[in-house]
């Protein structure tokens, strides 16, 4: 499938604009490093008081990256966790049999970044929240290209984002613990200029993950002047070429 | 009665993350949902569970008596001081 990325707007640990991803992409920075939260100044405080670190990442990738079509542009929201750290905070009361805070109930389903994003923004065209393990940032491309050729839609954003995990799920998780959030605006291919993304599924499955963040593989090629990325997961191999 | 208003409107800043917004800033008679303090509904809920937690009183969801006791900081001060004597 092809495709063109107009835009691409990443925020990770240490890494907020396109010289930091520049550098992280030629090697000249490496992680770890920490985490800043963007300030997100054109929210209301009374909207922008309820964002975790998880939602203010994935909103200002969001926002930044769809710009003057955030009031009408369809989009697909992709995460392997979604907010976890709202969700463990909510089962560790149900364990100490406290009630639950109705806001962090809201805000914790899998949508629900997508749903303040599409609230702002006053957006009411298509959504769609979904995850899919390892390949989750794949997958949610894949998502995307596919609603912008079946619905023939002119672009759609597409956003990805994860956080490191609790610290309970740690020893369940292979991949790295990075922060990191994705914009993309993308629209389709008329000419011969753009990306195109293979997948074709392993005949046996692996037996582990790939440690690597494949979000942070892509921004490292995206900011890169290679033609050619190749990742191997668990499941899948993915070829995306331009 | 004046201990008790600075102490739900401490109560109301801390659970509802007003980050910018000082008790003193908060009048006693002024709305508290929508128009004045502007609090939306998500925000009724958690004040209610907050409320039910700090001092053990129970207030029944969507009903007319309840939107009187949620009216104000004043209107929540006697609610909870009557049911609590």
């Amino acid at each position: 499938m092809k495709f063109i990325i107009k835009k691409c707007i990443a925020w990770g640990d240490g890494k907020t604009n396109f010289e930091d991803w520049q550098s992280f992409s030629n090697g000249t920075i490496v992680n770890p490093q920490t985490l800043t939260l963007p300030e997100l100044k054109q929210i209301p405080a009374m909207q922008r008081r309820r964002l975790s670190a998880f939602a203010k990442l994935t909103l200002h990738c969001a926002l930044e990256a769809s710009e003057a079509f955030q009031h009408d542009i369809p989009s697909v929201f992709s995460s392997r966790h979604g907010d976890l750290h709202k969700t463990t905070k909510l089962i560790a009361d149900v364990a100490s049999k406290d009630t639950l805070s109705p806001t962090n109930f809201a805000l914790s389903v899998h949508n629900a970044v997508g749903g303040l994003f599409s609230i702002y923004a006053g957006n009411k065209a298509p959504l769609c929240a979904m995850s899919a393990g390892e390949d989750s940032f794949f997958m949610g491309l894949v998502d995307a290209v596919a609603k912008l050729k079946t619905r023939g839609y002119e672009r759609i954003l597409y956003v990805y984002s994860d956080q490191a995990v609790p610290e309970h799920y740690q020893p369940y998780v292979q991949q790295k613990p990075d922060n990191i959030a994705v914009g993309l605006l993308i629209e389709p291919c008329e000419s011969s200029n753009g990306f195109e993304l293979k997948c074709t599924g392993h005949h046996q499955v692996k037996e582990s993950e790939t440690p690597n963040l494949q979000a942070l593989d892509f921004l490292k090629f995206y900011f890169s002047k290679n033609n050619k990325l190749e990742i191997n997961s668990k499941r899948y191999q993915w070829q995306l070429s331009r | 009665m004046s201990d008790l208003s600075t102490e739900v409107k401490q109560l109301i800043i801390e659970t509802l993350d007003l980050e910018d917004i000082e008790a003193a800033d908060i009048n006693d008679d002024e709305a508290l949902f929508v128009d004045g303090l502007g609090l939306d509904s998500i925000d009724a809920l958690e004040l209610g569970v907050a409320i039910k937690k700090a001092y053990d009183v129970k207030i029944d969801g969507n009903t007319d008596d309840s939107k009187k006791h949620f009216y104000s900081v004043k209107t929540l001060c006697d609610f909870i001081a009557a049911t609590k004597a």
